[in-house]
């Protein structure tokens, strides 16, 4: 306790976050445990567990099929999980009765017209109207479900079969996204940051003198790389790339759906247009922020700037907010300009989505930056700032796709044909997509596509694409200005 | 006005956050500068006057000790005390993209100064100091000494009380050290307190009121110039001498007087040049037995010691 108090005390101006940070810690954790407690976050397992049998399998002709649950009959859950499949396509429609599918436990008859069989992380609840169009693929939802009984006769070749049959159904009505749980949560964690990060900015002193300078020094860096010759050839060069993008992605919307150039739909495009700018604006990004340092140091204006009255955080703040606006304001025109001509050739993807492909492409751009201001006050030569620069872009843009084959192939995730759909490398890649900027960004933009972040994005929930879309700048800002500091202390 | 105590200060070298090495740089130095001084930093290559500058201006952060300017401990009000002090490095770090104008723009918005106010300070600034006609050209293109004269424009430009220089003249031209020179003294007649280092001995001597002697990081003398001055004339002097018909056993008889040494002799043909180190008083005496033991005198020639001597002696370079 005592060493925490010392901790608190060294840190006194952080205070306020870090118990502000404490404090969402444990709402994290509540909401963790409320939904262990209130809901089945497993259903799979419960529809694993079902059992069918042939209770008279005699000289008969007629047979007694049993599907049984390990719940008894009319118990109640409450069930949280990942809509596998759409919900348009699992409508009763324009079927055949009398069959019996095994993968639903049902026999297809009349009375199951308008109905949906919803696919809950492998576990099938029926649900007693047409939710077409009101959930869709991958969304996380809670559904209130009943366990039932009923029974039902067809023909199984030469034998008449009785199937007495427990399953799970629901009322349109008990079903809900997760979302609309999780904002509670999420809204007071969001308060309760914003609430210790303005008693932090409070604490501290100069803020807004220190603010003036950051302005100050960004405006500076802007207008200096904007007139530097190498951001003349690296923007004009990514900003006819994107924009160029963005022309073939709306055009690629009318292609023969056959063929490899076909893009489904506007979202989809987004998603695509999201890769092809982070690919050529990151790397724009890290040419302008490479030698930041270390040609400051070397023409010895470092020096000077360091006996001006800014902080230290400020000046990395402030040059990082400087460089960021030279790749980000080009590269804002061009991603409008490359939209534009998207659109113009084929769908207008979900607003979120585009404003997301906008907003999060600064952020992202903000990152490489300051991830590039690690090696670059680190730098010690040019050839160190070459290295360090082309290898961080080589990296996120390029062979992050060998790496996470390497990490599947070493764990025992078989790449055989077709590898790319197995749940397992899904989930693996997903995971490891965290790590990359890029993947990020576009993992974000694709989570805003959808109504809700209750998405599950290849085994991972959609809060934790925006966490990580959080993290990676703050991080990179964090780790930068540590370096920095400790660099310039002597 | 400034005051260092016990201030010590080690070098690390870092390879991605890790220490990896350390060098002793300050240890433990104390001295005091008072308003309106102008105090001369001296010491040899490597005794910590860059490192200490640095700490004062806040380039770099000392390990312990404390630095005051007016009694507040710059680590408590680094920003506060960083509006205090003018600077300027020896190394001048200056946009070449940038023309005067713009510069002193840019170096004048970290003291949140109003750009009419900037353009006035600069305008006047620049013409002091010879850069009027050149305000609108790219530094680029600028000499060392125009460089080094709009680095200083940019230490004054917001007023300092205290204006720290290091080794001002570098590179510079006689006729640019001269200017300096008038700048600093009309500067410190006005009340500005400076600090200056330098290996240039005699600048010291012509600009300031006091000097610090550092060696090893160490404060070994700290002294107004008029007290080394008076202890300089206390001190032994040379004597170069022109003599014929010098022997050895001269010598000896020179040597074996107390207070006095020949510490050179060169032959000239048929003369001998002597250098010798005495005691002032001892000049007759010297003249009198050489005459006397029948050496030809063609010349004397008195030296009086210099700040250099006394330097030389504090950091342990000099002859005795």
């Amino acid at each position: 306790m005592t060493e925490f108090n010392d901790f608190l005390k060294r840190h006194e101006t952080w205070r306020p976050l870090i118990i502000a940070l404490s404090i969402i810690f444990i709402i994290a954790i509540s909401h963790k445990i409320y939904w262990e407690t209130t809901t089945e976050t497993n259903p799979g397992e419960i529809w694993d567990g079902q059992t069918f049998s042939i209770v008279d399998p005699g000289e008969s002709e007629n047979q007694i099929w049993r599907i049984k649950f390990e719940q008894e009959v009319n118990d109640e859950i409450i069930f949280k999980g990942v809509l596998e499949t759409s919900p348009r396509n699992e409508v009763y429609q324009n079927f055949t009765t009398g069959g019996f599918i095994e993968s639903e436990g049902l026999v297809y008859t009349e009375d199951l017209y308008g109905k949906t069989m919803l696919n809950v992380d492998g576990m099938r609840i029926l649900v007693n109207g047409n939710l077409s169009g009101e959930f869709f693929e991958s969304e996380i939802v809670t559904i209130r479900a009943h366990l039932v009984e009923n029974t039902t006769t067809f023909q199984n070749g030469p034998n008449d079969v009785t199937l007495i049959r427990e399953g799970w159904e629901a009322e349109p009505e008990d079903i809900q996204l997760a979302s609309d749980t999780d904002y509670y949560f999420f809204g007071t964690e969001v308060l309760i940051l914003l609430f210790g990060t303005y008693l932090c900015l409070k604490n501290m002193k100069h803020l807004r003198n220190q603010l003036n300078l950051i302005w100050h020094l960004a405006k500076f860096e802007f207008n200096s790389g904007m007139r530097s010759s190498r951001m003349v050839i690296l923007g004009l060069f990514f900003s006819l790339f994107i924009i160029g993008i963005g022309w073939v992605l709306g055009d690629m919307q009318d292609a023969d759906p056959e063929t490899s150039f076909f893009v489904e739909s506007g979202n989809h495009a987004l998603l695509q247009f999201c890769f092809f700018t982070f690919f050529v604006v990151s790397l724009a990004a890290i040419a302008v922020s490479v030698d930041s340092f270390h040609k400051e140091r070397q023409t010895n204006t470092l020096n000077m700037l360091l006996a001006r009255p800014i902080t230290r955080e400020s000046i990395v703040i402030g040059k990082a907010l400087g460089l960021t606006m030279v790749v980000g304001v080009p590269a804002f025109v061009a991603q409008l300009i490359g939209l534009y001509l998207m659109i113009l050739e084929g769908d207008i993807p979900a607003i979120s989505g585009i404003l997301a492909f906008l907003l999060f492409g600064q952020i992202m751009i903000f990152t490489m930056v300051t991830f590039q201001f690690c090696f670059a006050v680190a730098a010690r030569s040019g050839t160190d700032v070459v290295i360090y620069g082309l290898g961080a872009w080589l990296l996120f843009a390029i062979v992050w796709n060998l790496l996470v084959y390497a990490i599947s192939f070493a764990i025992g995730i078989e790449l055989t044909e077709g590898f790319e759909t197995n749940p397992e490398y899904q989930t693996l890649a997903s995971h490891l997509g965290l790590f990359n900027p890029g993947y990020v960004y576009q993992f974000a933009v694709g989570l805003l596509t959808h109504r809700t972040i209750a998405i599950d994005m290849g085994g991972i929930p959609g809060w934790l694409v925006l966490l990580a879309l959080v993290l990676w700048p703050l991080t990179c800002l964090r780790a930068s200005t540590w370096l920095f500091k400790r660099e310039m202390k002597g | 006005m400034l005051e260092l105590k016990d201030v010590q200060k080690d070098y690390r070298t870092y390879r991605f956050g890790r220490e990896t090495g350390r060098i002793n740089a300050l240890n433990k130095l104390s001295f005091s500068v008072d308003r309106g001084q102008v105090f001369g930093f001296l010491g040899p290559n490597g005794a910590g006057k860059t490192t200490t500058i640095k700490c004062i201006v806040g380039i770099l952060n000392c390990d312990s000790g404390s630095i005051l300017i007016e009694g507040d401990d710059i680590e408590e009000k680094r920003l506060h005390s960083k509006n205090k002090i003018g600077f300027l490095p020896e190394q001048v770090g200056l946009y070449g993209g940038l023309t005067p104008t713009e510069t002193l723009k840019y170096y004048g918005g970290f003291y949140e100064l109003e750009n009419g106010l900037i353009k006035e300070r600069g305008k006047d600034l620049l013409q002091k100091l010879g850069l009027d006609k050149d305000s609108e050209r790219q530094v680029s293109g600028f000499s060392l000494g125009m460089r080094k004269r709009l680095a200083l424009a940019v230490s004054l430009l917001h007023e300092p009380e205290i204006l720290i220089l290091d080794e001002p003249t570098s590179g510079l031209d006689p006729r640019g050290v001269k200017a300096l020179r008038a700048v600093l003294q009309e500067l410190n007649e006005k009340g500005l307190t400076i600090i200056l280092s330098s290996h240039v001995l005699s600048e010291i001597q012509e600009i300031c009121t006091h000097v610090g002697i550092i060696d090893k990081g160490k404060l070994i003398r700290q002294d107004a110039i008029a007290g080394i001055r008076k202890e300089v004339k206390k001190t032994a002097i040379k004597l170069s001498l022109r003599v014929r018909g010098f022997s050895d056993s001269n010598k000896k008889q020179l040597n074996k007087k107390r207070g006095v040494s020949v510490i050179e002799e060169t032959e000239l043909g048929k003369h001998t040049r002597l250098l010798l180190k005495l005691k002032e008083n001892l000049i007759p005496w010297v003249t009198d037995t050489l005459v006397s033991k029948g050496v030809k005198i063609f010349s004397i020639e008195p030296q009086t010691n210099s700040l250099e001597d006394v330097f030389l002696k504090e950091t342990g370079d000099g002859n005795d």
